[in-house]
């Protein structure tokens, strides 16, 4: 959807690929925070 | 109906259950269970011999309960398989039936059968039930009846041979009102529209007024949801017909215990007015629900229901004949209630939908599946219960086994399993790790 009206994102977002939001655990989630990410956006 | 019954490719199993399905798309072990119906399909000619000799008689279902059968009877004129059925609960076993049939085709001491087939793909197509209870005095007071009871009196085969007569004298009513939203609508009961009702009031009442015009009929709704194609028109003309649509509030219905007649309150919405009038037969526009099987179906193939309590698709919007089992294709009310021509496109959907893998014979999938890994497991079972699609399951070994056709490749387990035992192919953890890390340098 964001992609389909061009919606614009700050250049600090870095995105990982999921195959479906099932799979993302929280040792990934904490992954990011402990390399130092200020918040984690689960999309679906 | 007749039509499948003759096309040689069909087989029709009549009055039995799914009790299990196993398997996948191409390959589904589906194990049916065909009750005893005493009445043998091969040698029944349906000649009515036994209805003849039957000395019971009981409420016909078909008819809604309006009209009597015979304990033993063909279901309605057209029923397919066109075989005698016996009411059991009612039969009080004189065998006058066993004697009067002259192919032996009643037997009294047939048993349940279990069959085992092997079909590639399953269209679901379950139907629905009316809701029936007690509101407005159904049940109590004889002239309230359900829509799909005046549909049976309005019909020629019916009780009544298409002549409106209400239940209690049999005389023709000349006031009608309709009750639109009866256990639809409402958080108490079901919080569903049923889709069909506004319609099926406007067709019903527009029928009676053609047919004697100079009845009164009311049509009390919350809102006319008369949308698709040529129904808005519809229900002009029935406006034009002088049929009266009330938006009304049902106050309370009372049955004058000598006439029969009811007489009801009702809040005209916007007016102010309470409205006070008599009429000679109510008829409710109930709700639909799932139908009675709907909760073991959905078990039985491992398919989800939403919280109206209908079969699921796979997505409401984009995947709505799919159900989230490959191969399991879902057809008419069972996913919901809806009119026919929808019925109808859903059914040609699903046939369609079945019909292109039967025909390639081949089915096409990605690769990105569940592993799971002995060595590390600590057979905690997590992941067994976390999947969605029941694809894991413990073999006799206790060791975990990932069905890679019924798996989808969600991961769900992998975030699921505490000693990273399960992975998913081409997504797994060490993969995410080295990503993350990379997205998210540390300065040294």
């Amino acid at each position: 959807m964001a992609g389909t009206i061009r919606a614009q994102y700050p250049t600090s977002l870095r995105t990982v690929l999921v195959p479906c939001t099932g799979r993302v655990g929280v040792d990934m989630v904490m992954r990011a925070f402990g390399r130092g990410a200020d918040g984690v956006l689960i999309v679906g | 109906m007749l039509e499948a019954d003759r096309n040689e490719n069909i087989e029709i199993l009549s009055y039995s259950d799914v009790v299990n399905v196993e398997g996948y798309i191409g390959n589904f072990r589906v194990k049916v269970k065909r009750n005893a119906r005493f009445v043998s399909e091969e040698k029944c000619t349906g000649c009515g011999a036994c209805t003849e000799a039957c000395p019971i008689y009981v409420p016909n279902y078909f008819d809604e309960n309006l009209s009597a059968r015979k304990c033993i009877d063909i279901a309605f004129a057209q029923a397919v398989p066109a075989i005698s059925d016996i009411v059991r609960d009612s039969c009080v076993e004189c065998f006058a039936c066993v004697d009067a049939c002259d192919t032996e085709a009643i037997d009294f001491s047939q048993q349940d059968e279990i069959m085992e087939i092997e079909v590639g793909t399953i269209i679901v197509a379950t139907g629905w039930d009316l809701y029936q209870g007690d509101d407005y005095g159904y049940g109590t007071y004889e002239n309230v009846i359900t829509q799909i009871q005046l549909e049976r009196i309005l019909a020629p085969n019916g009780p009544t041979f298409g002549h409106l007569k209400r239940p209690s004298d049999r005389k023709r009513p000349k006031k009608i009102l309709f009750i639109n939203c009866v256990g639809s609508r409402d958080l108490n009961t079901n919080e569903y529209c049923s889709v069909v009702c506004c319609n099926l009031s406007v067709k019903n009442s527009k029928l009676i007024m053609s047919e004697y015009p100079d009845s009164e009929i009311v049509v009390s709704y919350i809102d006319m949801r008369c949308g698709g194609k040529m129904y808005e028109e519809y229900y002009r003309r029935a406006r034009n017909a002088g049929i009266v649509f009330v938006k009304g509030l049902i106050g309370k219905i009372e049955e004058d215990p000598l006439t029969k007649n009811l007489k009801v309150e009702f809040e005209a919405v916007g007016t102010d007015m309470m409205l006070e009038m008599e009429f000679h037969m109510v008829v409710l526009s109930s709700a639909s629900l799932p139908s009675q099987g709907t909760n073991e179906i959905a078990s039985v193939m491992n398919i989800e229901k939403t919280s109206d309590g209908f079969l699921k698709e796979r997505h409401a919007r984009l995947d709505p004949i799919n159900t989230k089992v490959t191969g399991i294709y879902l057809a008419g009310s069972c996913q919901g209630q809806k009119s026919i021509d929808l019925a109808v496109s859903q059914a040609k959907g699903a046939a369609s939908s079945a019909g292109i893998p039967m025909k390639h014979e081949e089915y096409t999938m990605e690769l990105i599946r569940a592993q799971p890994i002995d060595e590390r497991c600590a057979k905690c079972y997590k992941c067994v219960e976390a999947c969605p699609f029941s694809a894991i399951s413990i073999n006799d070994e206790m060791v975990i086994q990932v069905d890679i056709i019924s798996c989808k490749g969600c991961g769900i387990c992998e975030a699921t399993c505490p000693s990273k035992a399960i992975e998913l192919a081409h997504y797994k953890d060490n993969q995410y790790v080295a990503y993350i890390n990379e997205l998210l340098p540390i300065a040294e």
